[in-house]
């Protein structure tokens, strides 16, 4: 009887914890947070207030995983950036509503790799290589715009649907277009609040010891301030403050406004021979001082040279060749082992960004943000005597860079002979 | 209590029996559980060999299902005052519960040897008798598949591949040769609708083929557990005739050859054929029994 009557306690207090997704939410950027309060006010940790001030005001700006907001501003400035309906198509527990759209795409697609917060340390993150992207540092490699400006939402669509070969990241080609734009919409979103979060943290930092930023539960929204009523310094102060920050927000919103695609002039139109000496005149710019190619890539293109570098995410935390043991600090903090970047086998004909002509030749001239991939020194108009290279010559270097893999070289299959499954010839 | 028991049991012939004759006759709730239709010429052979094994192994489930229930009907304890009795049992039925079955299996390995054959060994040739080259080679990855058309010049791993993920496109009424391999660990590529599976091995080098006999949108997916992503390996299979297929290729080949930006004829991007493609997969796979 003492059985049954357990088993039956145990059954009730199952039901009543229930079995349904665990509570979710946004986690704090600690290991800028740590950098930060290292840097600007000598201390290891931000205090709990001062927390409980971010985490607020992050809530005010742009909700929880499973209600998101669109930090609401004057101009509208991230309502054109991203739609509220795709975004909330994109986050909350994966399922679907009453007319039977999608829920939570994130979380079914995205977010065991790139975590909830787009902090790329999801569950599955560690185990991969290259890591997933974080977000939150607004850096993409694979994009159409030049040096770490932000990506244009095409940069980043052409991305979900063709996967980045070559690294964990698969292809969404086969979910239907509305799926896609969502999860796009939800990644800038990730990546514009964790760009926030970091402004939060430094401004955070600069006040005067013991103020806060905004106590939200108070401030009345911006609109409200012009109405002239007779407000305490202290309110007038944090709505100052409020602001700053939505002001700072509509800052780094235009960021993503203003990316645009670097336009490339066309591919000069060749045929086999004057392919074959483009190749060839892209073969002596790979090793020559201007692009000097070879000092990451290798002698043999098979991305061997310069294997001691870091990534941004590392670098920006600390200098991993100077202070290697700072490790330890942001390890603790959720920051995944570092590791070196590696330049990529050019022979392996595996373009992670794209094969297409046209994405080479972004790579090259805008470089990978948040790599040490720079971009190739171009020749400035109306100087023929600068150096540098012009639009043909980096086609010569796509050229060549496309013909790498296909060098006899490297291409034992060629000689290989047909003799796999095949047992009986009939 | 025993005849309870015997009931029970009964009902396990008869339940096992029943779900499928109802998946077979496409009832509800068994609404599309049985084979999806056969797009193969060659699948037939596979689907009689399904079937064939499927019948015997059915009527010896059925037979030995009712001789437990004749025994446990018959034995029941509570009807029974007569005491157990041992019995050394018997040679002859020992001789022949052994046979029966080996020589049933020999049967079965010989009648199938023709058709595993065809389907793993006598790879389709050219009118010249040699070797039909892949159309396109299949690189299964966690967790996507990574298709390579051979290009004009019908060779892989030249510069004129023509690269894609997931979405691979076949003309009709042909020998199709695919070669596939793995990237990374085991996976097996499955044409549902043709009937072919094969396990995807790293290191390894294979080929399948089929001739799909109907146009249409199927389903490619991976049958190994290859890891947590497993469940979302899949692809698209486009069964097309052989004009639409080259303009297919065509168009591919000519985006993946983008080298100018804007570029210069509009409208000629990939995102709206994937968007319309997309929409086409769903109206199949909902139409689909």
């Amino acid at each position: 009887m003492n059985v049954r009557f357990a088993s039956l306690a145990l059954l009730a207090a199952a039901l009543a914890v229930g079995c349904g997704p665990p509570k979710v939410s946004f986690v704090r950027y600690t290991t800028v947070a740590h950098k930060i309060a290292q840097d600007q006010m000598g201390q290891p940790e931000f205090s709990s207030e001062q927390w409980r001030d971010i985490d607020l005001t992050m809530a005010m700006l742009f909700g929880t995983p499973d209600n998101p907001e669109i930090p609401a501003l004057e101009g509208g400035e991230v309502g054109q950036m991203m739609s509220l309906s795709r975004l909330k198509m994109a986050a909350g527990p994966v399922g679907s509503d009453e007319q039977g759209n999608p829920r939570g795409l994130y979380r079914e697609h995205c977010a065991h790799c790139h975590g909830i917060t787009g902090d790329g340390a999801g569950p599955t993150a560690v185990f991969l290589n290259p890591y997933p992207r974080d977000y939150r540092l607004g850096l993409f490699k694979f994009k159409s715009t030049p040096d770490k400006l932000r990506p244009t939402h095409e940069d980043l669509k052409k991305t979900v649907l063709e996967g980045i070969p070559g690294t964990a990241m698969p292809s969404f080609k086969l979910l239907p277009d509305v799926e896609v734009e969502a999860l796009v919409d939800y990644v800038k979103y990730l990546s514009l609040r964790g760009e926030v979060e970091r402004e939060l943290l430094m401004r955070t930092s600069q006040l005067t010891e013991g103020r806060l930023m905004t106590v939200v539960a108070k401030a009345p929204a911006s609109g409200e301030k012009a109405a002239g009523k007779a407000a305490t310094p202290e309110e007038a102060a944090q709505q100052a403050q409020l602001d700053a920050v939505r002001e700072a927000v509509k800052d780094i919103a235009g960021r993503w406004k203003s990316a645009k695609s670097a336009e490339v002039p066309a591919r000069p139109e060749m045929d086999e021979q004057k392919l074959a000496a483009s190749v060839a005149r892209g073969r002596d710019l790979f090793y020559g001082t201007i692009a000097n190619c070879i000092k990451c890539h290798g002698d043999s293109a098979l991305g061997d040279g310069v294997t001691n570098d870091y990534e941004d995410w590392v670098k920006d935390l600390y200098d991993p060749s100077k202070e290697p043991k700072a490790a330890r600090e942001y390890l603790a903090r959720g920051m995944l082992p570092p590791r070196n970047a590696r330049p990529r086998n050019l022979r392996l004909g595996v373009f992670r960004g794209g094969h297409r002509p046209l994405d080479i030749y972004w790579r090259l001239t805008n470089g990978i943000a948040g790599t040490p991939m720079p971009k190739v020194l171009m020749k400035p108009e109306g100087d023929p005597n600068a150096k540098g290279l012009v639009p043909s010559d980096v086609w010569d270097l796509v050229n060549y860079v496309q013909s790498l893999a296909y060098e006899p070289i490297n291409n034992p299959l060629a000689a290989a002979s047909e003799a796999e499954n095949l047992r009986i010839t009939p | 209590m025993g005849r309870f028991w015997s009931i029970l049991f009964l009902m396990v012939p008869v339940f096992g029996v029943g779900v499928f004759v109802w998946a077979m006759a496409d009832w509800w709730p068994m609404r599309g559980h049985w084979l999806p239709e056969n797009i193969n010429a060659h699948g037939g052979v596979i689907d009689s060999l399904f079937l064939f094994i499927l019948i015997l192994t059915g009527v010896i489930f059925v037979i030995t299902s009712l001789a437990l229930f004749w025994f446990l009907w018959k034995y029941d304890a509570a009807k029974n005052a007569q005491p157990v009795t041992f019995t050394h049992g018997s040679h002859t039925l020992e001789v022949v519960w052994s046979i029966l079955p080996a020589a049933t299996l020999v049967f079965i390995a010989i009648y199938q040897m023709d058709a595993w054959a065809d389907a793993k060994m006598r790879r389709p040739t050219l009118p010249s008798g040699e070797l039909k080259p892949p159309l396109a080679e299949i690189t299964g990855r966690q967790f996507e598949w990574r298709i390579r058309y051979a290009g004009p010049d019908g060779k892989i791993h030249t510069p004129d591949d023509i690269e894609l993920g997931n979405d691979l496109h076949v003309p009709v009424h042909e020998e199709i040769v695919l070669s596939i391999k793995s990237q990374d660990v085991l996976h097996s590529f499955f044409l549902p609708n043709l009937r072919v599976k094969q396990d995807v091995v790293p290191g390894m080098k294979q080929y399948v083929w089929f001739q799909p006999n109907k146009t249409g949108v199927y389903d490619i997916v991976c049958a190994e557990l290859c890891g947590w992503g497993h469940y979302k390996m899949r692809g698209r299979l486009t069964v097309e005739p052989r004009a639409k297929f080259e303009v297919w290729l065509a168009e591919q080949a000519k985006a993946q050859d983008q080298s100018e930006y804007p570029p210069k004829a509009p409208g000629a991007g990939t995102a709206n054929t994937t968007a319309g493609a997309a929409a086409g997969l769903q109206g199949t796979v909902a139409a689909a029994p």
